[in-house]
């Protein structure tokens, strides 16, 4: 049983705040995804719980321990480095079987470990072999194969495949979450790629200049963002931001864009209202969005600057005043540069954003 | 080296860039390095070879070794070769004008033994003169001159004695003998040799070849190294303190290293104070070390303060020579431990933090993280930071000079020293620096074997 | 999952880990070493800066310049041969300097934009060099200088020390060179710069403080050399060989005054020169 805590935990450069009272209960054997741009602190949080930048505030648990300032020899952890950190010095084996000799492990228990893991990650007839002989794919199974031979409840990843070319990043991208399945390790996995954080957490933190902005399953991230931030930050595209502005109608509230409007949810209609004349910001996948070439209820009018075809679907760049946003269309949907079109906007599908704030009002099919 | 990029287009002007190096070091290493070779196990004065006449052109009639015992059966005088020094023997040719024994007007060269001069110029130039009278029974009564300054030349005219004689013209020739002597392999030859080759004894009929002309390959000079009564202490003592020092030097630099790598507060100015020795005089450290170690000096002061001695003690004399060599261990200890401790820093910086961090990570404790992953990992770092101290340590000098005057204890660059300037033994300081050289050599190659060695088990 | 912007907070409760052991024992050795390093120093130092008197006294206090006077180190600078000496010093460790970083210069520069057959043999040979003896060299370096009548003269020791730190300085100024990327001079020449102007404009500032630090650093293994000095010259020396030929037949206070004035430049340029100490070992060892 290893569930990890973060309670609070600080992490202060000279005068800059790397991590900012950020707290994550990662539960007993999940995936936990830390995402995030560069800069945003996420790899200084996963080296506080691994214990190599001692946290100037808070508290990490692991399992029932107080971990905070425990050697990370102590912690019962293993970790896959970015740069792999394999000992150059030493063969494949020494190396996968380093942390249970340094944690004076039996000679038996260590040959088996190290043969076992090594199967694990297909490198078994590499075990002689010195980290020079060997090409990056083959240093990364051997840094993985050395982080799982330590069976340890708590498995730290720190963009373990960032440095892999991209045909085999997504080779091994499969292969490392069947990998953490089998092995059943509560595992906390550092990237900057969404992608990989979508298609591979169980959960998904995400953190933004220190601070944690949301945590939830992928589906959950990505269809409903807390804020601005996290929508713009996942998915390809991004989800489009537009600018409307809020008025009262008779016995309803409205949003205008560009000459059209749109009617929030009901259930949405009294937080949308409250910010009567005021400006306001939509949020909405690409999609998410019905391209018609007609008027309907909830459209808006829009036009076409480019069109990208993709296979699957084709990109629509299109422009409704000063925003611009991103639309998918079937490939089929007759559409060329220069043509207006209407964008149906599913109520249930947008999510209303305070311009000021960044943050969502409440929205979509929450 | 990583180089940035460079780049590989095919040109000639890399070549010109490196082509004062090569023509500098060329000119003042490569080519004073054999010089100096050669000069350790050739001896420029070994020979001294007869010619059948007393000329550079004459045939070779054999070749008398240095320190020869010859007899001198005649000498005569010769072109001079090379610089006219005051110790060279020499004789002057006078070229003279005259009424001949004939009446007819005369001119031609005769040597200084035939005219006395009677009349000078204020700067000495001899301006006349008189033919000197031969005596004695049998006498020559004329004497002739000749068409050149050279016994062997044409006869042009003679005059009488007591003849006067204007002086037109002088030159020096220096003096040539004909000498009888014994070769290297037992016979007796003759022949003419120029006369600063041979010193003769108080008769002017013996004499011994003093140097040679050409020269011969030979271990003299490396026997005469070998055979030194100062050589083999100062060999003892080079290695001894070889053996003290560089174990100890590694031990506190290693740690020294650590101690900087291990990111105290100040950092850079650990590392500065830490390097200091390093860009420190060897003679200024001696000399510092001198203060500390003399009778009225630091640890004398140190240990009358806490009242450990009644009066001062002498560390630094002949009959202290644990002292003195324990002064050289610390004051070497101070200087040259930077050095070593800058390589292993630079070589530890050289580590990944996340190699470091994996370890730890792993369960490695520090002194486990220095013992499996750092000092493998700079075994390059200490082995050059090994053949460079090993070097060194072959020509420590002043130091020792500065505490031990040079004559306790000695050491073998002390000892090239001595050879070259207290000796003047070119030859035998050359031996000196050469056998400094190959212990160099072999030092190093016997390391570089060693890792190899090392690594190859280590592969099976 | 606060919304804040990020803010240097003031009132975090700093908890930093408890000061280990080991940290303790880290600390403590750096000081005992520091110690190990600077007071020999500072004794010499006191020594040099105080009367002749109290160099001679015994026993001498542990906290020194008592009393403080620069008539001991008056005594050595006024001492006959010593003002000689100096300007023969300085003469030398500037043509030295001068010399060994004009022909060096090209050379770095080579090794380190070029790939050239030769060039491994070239770094090598370089390297054979700059571990050469000083001892080795020096003899047959003084019979050559004899043969060519240059012998006592400070420009044969201004050369031999050139030969001593022409490979330092090289490799130093190449790896300088090495670490100014090549994309910014061909950059400069994308732009219009000649190869010399971008040269000029690009690289340089960049290299020159890197070849000031080695040249601070030939002056000082210049000004330090003895050996070599001693062998070269018999009238003309420089002041390192005046004071080692003084040793048996000076007094004390000008050994120590001298002593210590052999120091003062190293003690001084070290400190500029110190970042770059890593330039002439971390290359060699790979």
């Amino acid at each position: 049983m290893a569930e990890i805590r973060i309670e609070n935990v600080t992490k202060v450069f000279g005068d800059f705040v790397a991590v900012d009272d950020a707290s994550i209960t990662v539960r007993d054997q999940e995936f936990l995804v830390l995402l995030g741009p560069s800069g945003c602190g996420k790899t200084t949080l996963l080296r506080a719980v691994a214990g190599l930048g001692m946290a100037d505030a808070g508290r990490i648990m692991i399992g029932d321990r107080d971990v905070t300032y425990a050697r990370p020899g102590d912690r019962n952890i293993s970790m896959v480095f970015q740069s792999y950190a394999i000992f150059p010095h030493m063969t494949v084996r020494e190396n996968i079987g380093f942390g249970l000799k340094m944690n004076n492990a039996s000679q038996g228990e260590i040959t088996s470990n190290v043969e076992e893991a090594a199967e694990l990650l297909h490198i078994g007839d590499l075990l002689d072999r010195r980290p020079n002989e060997m090409s990056g794919g083959q240093r990364q199974r051997v840094a993985v194969a050395r982080a799982l031979a330590m069976k340890a409840e708590v498995l730290l990843m720190d963009e373990p495949l960032s440095n892999l070319d991209a045909l085999l990043r997504l080779e091994m991208r499969a292969e490392l979450k069947r990998l953490l399945r089998e092995v059943k390790a509560t595992t906390i996995y550092v990237t900057h790629d969404q992608i990989e954080a979508l298609s591979m957490g169980d959960r998904i933190a995400v953190m933004k200049d220190g601070l944690i902005q949301q945590v939830d399953e992928p589906s959950t991230v990505y269809a409903e963002p807390k804020n601005q931030f996290v929508g713009s930050f996942i998915g390809n595209p991004p989800m489009n931001f537009l600018r409307g502005k809020v008025h009262m109608a008779s016995d309803s509230v409205a949003v205008a864009i560009g000459g059209s409007e749109i009617v929030p949810s009901p259930e949405l209609r009294d937080a949308v209202s409250s910010f009567d004349g005021r400006a306001i910001t939509l949020g909405i996948r690409a999609e998410n969005m019905g391209a018609l070439n007609a008027q309907e209820a909830n459209t808006v009018r829009v036009q076409v600057d480019v069109v990208e075809p993709l296979g699957a679907q084709n990109l629509l760049t299109v422009r409704v005043g000063d925003d611009t946003l991103k639309v998918s269309t079937h490939p089929t949907f007759p559409v060329s540069p220069g043509d207006e079109l209407w964008l149906k906007f599913p109520a249930d599908q947008i999510r209303w954003i305070d311009p000021d704030s960044g943050e969502v009002i409440a929205g979509g099919t929450s | 080296m990583s180089t940035s990029n460079p780049s590989r287009r095919r040109s000639f002007t890399p070549y010109f860039l490196i082509a004062p190096t090569l023509v500098f070091l060329a000119a003042f290493f490569a080519w004073p390095m054999v010089q100096g070779l050669i000069l350790a196990v050739h001896d420029d004065e070994a020979l001294l070879p007869l010619v059948a006449v007393a000329s550079v052109e004459g045939d070779r009639t054999g070749e008398l070794s240095q320190g020869a015992a010859v007899e001198i059966l005649g000498q005569q005088g010769n072109t001079v070769e090379g610089e006219l020094t005051s110790d060279l023997l020499t004789e002057q040719w006078f070229r003279v004008t005259a009424v001949g024994t004939d009446g007819a007007a005369v001119d031609g060269w005769a040597p200084e033994t035939r005219i006395r001069v009677r009349d000078e110029a204020n700067d000495g130039t001899p301006l006349a003169g008189t033919v000197r009278p031969r005596l004695g029974e049998g006498a020559e009564p004329l004497t002739d001159v000749l068409a050149e300054p050279n016994e062997r030349a044409e006869v042009t005219g003679s005059l009488d004695d007591r003849a006067e004689v204007e002086i037109t013209q002088v030159t020096v020739l220096e003096v040539w003998f004909n000498v009888r002597g014994e070769s290297n392999d037992g016979a007796t030859i003759e022949g003419w040799a120029p006369s600063r080759f041979i010193t003769t004894f108080e008769s002017g009929e013996e004499g011994r070849v003093d140097r040679g002309s050409d020269g011969e390959f030979t271990l003299r000079f490396v026997e005469r190294m070998f055979n030194d009564r100062f050589f083999s202490p100062a060999l003892r003592t080079t290695l001894l303190l070889m053996a003290i020092i560089l174990p100890l030097q590694f031990l506190l630099a290693i740690g020294m290293a650590l101690i900087v790598h291990s990111r105290l507060k100040g950092g850079s100015g650990w590392l500065y104070i830490f390097s200091l020795p390093m860009g420190m005089s060897d003679l200024a450290v001696g000399i510092l070390f001198f203060a500390i170690f003399t009778s009225n000096g630091l640890l004398n002061s140190i240990l009358d303060l806490f009242g450990l001695i009644e009066e001062p003690q002498v560390f630094l004399s002949a009959d202290t020579r644990g002292w003195i060599i324990g002064a050289i261990v610390l004051a070497e200890l101070w200087r040259a431990t930077s050095i070593v401790m800058v390589i292993i820093v630079s070589g530890l910086q050289a580590i990944p933090d996340e190699t470091l961090e994996a370890a730890e990570l792993f369960g490695a404790t520090y002194w486990k993280r220095v013992r499996y992953i750092m000092l493998p990992l700079l075994k390059p770092s200490l082995l050059v930071a090994l053949i460079l101290r090993t070097i060194l340590a072959f020509q420590v000098f002043a130091v020792v000079i500065a505490l031990s005057g040079g004559e306790i204890v000695t050491v073998l660059a002390n000892e090239t020293f001595r050879q070259y300037f207290s000796l003047r033994n070119n030859n035998v300081a050359s031996a000196y620096a050469v056998f400094i050289l190959l212990l160099s050599l072999a030092s190093s190659v016997f390391y570089l074997r060693i890792v190899r060695t090392q690594d190859e088990l280590a592969s099976r | 999952m606060t919304t804040t912007s990020p803010t240097v907070k003031t009132t975090v409760e700093e908890r930093k880990p408890p000061l280990t052991l080991g940290r303790i024992v880290t600390y403590g050795a750096a000081a005992t070493i520091g110690v190990w390093i600077l007071f020999p120093i500072w004794f010499l130092f006191s020594l040099a800066f105080t009367t002749p008197d109290e160099v001679r006294s015994f026993p001498k206090s542990v906290f020194p310049f008592t009393p403080f006077s620069t008539e001991t180190m008056e005594f050595f600078l006024t001492a006959s041969g010593v003002g000689a000496g100096l300007v023969n010093s300085l003469i030398v460790a500037l043509v030295a300097v001068v010399l060994s970083t004009a022909i060096a210069a090209p050379a770095g520069y080579a090794i380190a934009r070029y790939l050239f057959p030769g060039r491994n043999i070239f770094r090598l040979t370089v390297l054979a060099v700059r571990a050469f003896p000083v001892v080795v060299l020096s003899i047959p370096l003084a019979v050559l200088f004899i043969r060519a009548n240059l012998f006592d003269s400070i420009i044969s020791v201004a050369i031999m020390h050139t030969v001593l730190t022409l490979p330092t300085t090289l490799l130093v100024i190449a790896s300088v060179f090495a670490s100014v990327p090549y994309e910014l001079e061909e950059a400069g020449q994308v732009f219009g710069a000649s190869p010399w102007q971008s040269f000029r404009h690009i690289v340089l500032p960049l290299v020159l403080p890197g070849i000031a630090a080695s040249a601070v650093l030939t002056f000082v293994l210049s000004w330090n050399e003895v050996f070599a000095a001693s062998v070269l010259t018999i009238e003309n020396r420089t002041l390192p060989a005046l004071i080692l030929a003084s040793l048996g037949n000076s007094s004390p206070a000008f050994q120590f005054a001298g002593g210590f004035f052999l120091m003062i430049p190293s003690i001084i340029f070290m400190f500029f020169i110190r970042k770059y100490l890593f330039n002439l070992w971390g290359q060699v060892s790979k």
